[in-house]
């Protein structure tokens, strides 16, 4: 059977990088014995797909695999891994899906990003404002062709601003993958600058991956 | 102190997982309810230290059978020492986050002479006195155990004990004693705990040298002080401590694998080897507990690989079994097991054949010389025609890499073998592409050979700088296709082998080194020859003394008072065998040849199966 799953990162697991996360996720796949499938060949690796890649340095409340497993009731798949899994990660929704569901890769095309900044009588809605109001928001690609300027306008698609006793937290939706990927570090420049001071910033992370499309953002899993 | 480095030092260093602590399977004590607080410290970065199995073992047994506490502490990589020292931040543990000094015992794992640079650099950052002496009543004890403590001597100033030996029993010992004595001051503690077998409290030994430089005399001055440090040792290795549940780093370590400790020892007799000298004699695990214990690392650690260590693992008795009922039992969850560097002569294509079922590693083997002549002077058992049986096994059953280690500089070496070296890897090479179906890659390392403490050759001068060079120039004239060459490099052997057989002058010299800026040693981007130097001239000491020198017979070396079981005599002669180049065997093969462990240290070879 294949499986998506839905699982969380904690602040305390943010300095892992890519690969750290999948080694992570396969040696709780071991020790949770669960019954997955392995790759043919001298090198057999066990079919996952880690679908979304959390940067370095945040943390994540929705990210998703896919697996490949002998059949086994999802239930008892994440109470397994659960189990296995180190504090901060959780598995929070699996289910069942169909061979021919498109790879996560694939799919999501947009993710949020929430900042969380100390109140400190900064007029957020205002910066959110003349943010959202340029047509075109040049920066250098901080991905692996440095040299390239890029816009990011078009990948900016939504900034809400939510409000709490001691802070607010900007949420901005944008474009990821092709054709255009704005990464997490370029909206952290953009932030500072149209005024956000670093020094205010108490944490980020982000908050979900989407499938966009056309004005319809959907989750690659939805509770049921 | 953990919010502020996770927030503001941490995302501005490389590799931020190297100092977040909170792994699968990491132990957290609590605190107040526990005795003693030790620190385990490992004077290299994260991913060196992590990979340690002795540190493992330690920190499994001091927090699962003892009411004392180990916490771990690894060195910066220079960025992140750069950011704590702006920002005051002292080196911590990456448990509770406690800075260093405030534990009861620091102790250091020394694996390899120049990382005393790191460890100078790592106490620096603590707040913690460098030097012994200047520590007051609340500074932590300062300890090292590990290999390169059997010639303690260079490192006398800066350590308050080393422990000699296997940690399995000394260790807890030791902490239990300083429990037993808490409150008492410093200098009692210290000797009270020198008269633990394996506890060497430098301070408490006098020193005096001859004209010449050598050394005159070393004693005790007080009494119950022994005369002669005895090393420990585990006699029984089926019943001794091993984790069930060890960490699990979240980044990519050096050995990111599970690992199997089959037996400890090996008694091939190779004369430059220190680890084959002073770890004698053997004694190895049953395959019984192997099985269980590897089902204990597995199942908690989810590793995806299952290493089998030891110093020689061909040689362990029931080596065919456990790897045959390792693959039988993990291959088809994707689990692989790996040797380690495999001896040239016991390798079967059977073992490698049954390895290579599910995961293909490079082919590494010792050859160490090049000719007959110069294997038969170091004693290194293997003929040429078993590495060619070898590696043609290997080729035909698919591999299509392999690694060969080589020493330059072994006593009586001539020109005819380095051209030995050369000779050998070309016909690698052809056999190779004979046999393959690919292009073979095959890959020499030569290392500098470095005469060490307690070996055959600790009488016997080291190749000079300019030696060695000439080596590695004449080696490299001859251009080989598809056979690369990596030396190690010449300054840094120099510099091992002075500390390898040094005395207790050196720590000033060290002290000075490090002064300079001088640290992580072992890392090639970081090694600064020239500062060494310097601090060499400031003491007018002269390295040549320590490495070029052929040694008297009769001379006491500075760590002649270390008792590691085999006899001096007995070194000797060794020593002298190699000079007319005739091979000692294998005690387990031909029965006792009197190196002396098994009666002074009343142990026995240990071997579970026979065949």
């Amino acid at each position: 059977m294949r499986l998506r799953a839905q699982y969380s990162v904690g602040p305390e697991l943010k300095f892992l990088a890519n690969l750290d996360m999948m080694h992570l996720m396969e040696r709780a796949l071991r020790r949770a014995q669960i019954p997955y499938l392995l790759s043919e060949g001298f090198n057999p690796h066990i079919r996952m797909s880690m679908g979304t890649i959390l940067p370095v340095g945040l943390w994540g409340e929705k990210e998703y695999f896919d697996l490949e497993l002998k059949t086994m009731p999802t239930a008892d798949f994440m109470t397994a891994m659960n189990n296995a899994l180190p504090p901060g990660m959780l598995i929070k929704f699996c289910q069942e899906i169909s061979p021919a569901t498109p790879s996560l890769m694939k799919m999501v095309n947009a993710a949020e990003y929430a900042f969380m900044i100390k109140k400190n009588g900064l007029d957020l809605g205002g910066i959110v404002a003349q943010i959202l109001g340029q047509t075109e928001i040049s920066v250098q690609s901080r991905g692996k062709n440095k040299s390239v300027y890029k816009d990011l306008r078009p990948g900016i698609y939504g900034i809400t601003i939510e409000t709490a006793d001691q802070v607010e937290i900007i949420n901005i939706m944008v474009s990821v993958n092709e054709p255009l990927n704005v990464r997490f570090d370029e909206l952290l420049d953009v932030l500072t600058v149209n005024g956000v001071d670093k020094e205010l910033m108490l944490d980020f992370w982000r908050r979900g991956n989407y499938i966009k499309q056309k004005d319809k953002f959907s989750a690659p899993l939805e509770a049921r | 102190m953990k919010d502020r480095i996770f927030k503001d030092i941490l995302p501005r260093v490389s590799k931020p997982a190297r100092y977040t602590g909170g792994e699968l399977n990491m132990v957290k004590k609590d605190w107040e309810k526990s005795q003693i607080k030790m620190v385990f410290a490992f004077p290299d970065v994260y991913e060196i230290g992590m990979s340690h199995i002795g540190g493992k073992i330690l920190y499994g047994l001091v927090n699962d059978t003892s009411s004392h506490l180990m916490e771990r502490s690894f060195a910066p990589w220079p960025d992140m020492e750069a950011l704590m020292r702006e920002e005051g931040i002292l080196l911590y543990s990456l448990e509770s986050f406690t800075p260093l000094n405030r534990f009861d015992v620091v102790g250091f794992s020394l694996q390899y002479e120049l990382s005393i640079t790191n460890v100078l650099n790592m106490l620096d950052l603590s707040g913690i006195p460098l030097w012994s002496r200047d520590r007051q009543e609340n500074d932590p004890l300062v300890i090292a155990g590990g290999p390169v403590t059997y010639n303690p001597e260079p490192f006398a100033g800066f350590f308050d004990a080393f422990l000699i030996g296997e940690g399995e029993e000394l260790l807890p010992e030791f902490l239990d004693c300083l429990e037993q004595n808490r409150g008492l001051d410093r200098k009692t503690r210290l000797l009270k705990a020198a008269a633990i077998e394996g506890v060497y409290v430098p301070a408490l030994y006098s020193v005096e040298y001859n004209a010449d430089k050598t050394l005159l005399m070393m004693q005790p001055q007080y009494p119950g002080v022994p005369a002669r440090v005895r090393k420990r040792l585990v006699k029984d290795l089926d019943n001794a401590y091993y984790p069930a549940k060890p960490i699990v780093p979240y980044m990519e370590i050096v050995h990111d694998r599970a690992v199997l400790e089959v037996m400890r020892g090996c008694q091939r007799a190779c004369r430059f080897c220190h680890a084959g000298m002073v770890y004698r004699p053997v004694r190895e695990k049953s395959v019984k507990v192997l099985k269980s214990q590897a089902e204990c690392q597995l199942q908690n650690t989810g590793y995806d690989e299952i290493s089998l260590a030891s110093l020689s693992t061909l040689d362990y008795s029931g080596v065919n079994r456990l790897v045959k009922d390792l693959v039988k039992t993990y291959g088809d969850k994707g689990v692989g097991v790996s040797l380690p560097s495999l001896r040239v002569d016991a390798f079967s294509i059977e073992l490698a054949n049954e390895v290579q079922k599910v995961r293909k590693t490079t082919l590494t083997l010792a050859p160490e010389a090049g000719t007959q002549r110069l294997r038969d002077v170091i004693n290194k058992n293997i003929s040429e025609d078993d590495l060619f049986k070898a590696v043609e096994a290997a080729f035909r059953s698919g591999w299509n890499s392999v690694k060969l280690y080589f020493m330059l500089g072994l006593p009586s070496e001539t020109e005819a073998d380095l051209d030995g070296i050369l000779d050998l890897l070309t016909r690698v090479k052809s056999i190779g592409n004979r046999l393959s179906r690919r292009a073979v890659e095959i890959r020499a390392s030569l290392a500098c050979f470095v005469p060490k403490a307690h070996t055959p050759f600790q009488w016997r001068p080291q190749n000079s700088i300019t030696q060695l060079e000439e080596k590695r120039r004449y080696m490299l004239k001859q251009k080989m296709r598809n056979i690369k060459l990596s030396f190690h490099d010449s300054e840094t052997s120099m510099l091992e082998g002075v500390i390898a057989r040094g005395d207790r002058k050196l720590d000033a010299v060290i002290y000075e080194a490090w002064q300079s800026g001088c640290k992580f040693d072992g890392w090639s981007e970081y090694f600064k020859f020239e500062p060494w130097m310097q601090a060499f001239a400031a003491f007018d000491i002269d390295p040549a003394f320590y490495v070029e020198r052929q040694r008297a017979n009769d001379e006491l070396f500075p760590w002649d008072f270390l008792d590691t079981g085999v006899s001096k005599a007995y070194l000797y002669e060794e020593n002298e065998l190699a000079t007319v180049g005739v091979c000692t065997p294998d005690c387990r093969l031909v029965g006792c040849l009197n190196c002396g462990v098994c009666p002074e240290l009343e142990v026995n070879l240990d071997l579970k199966e026979e065949g």
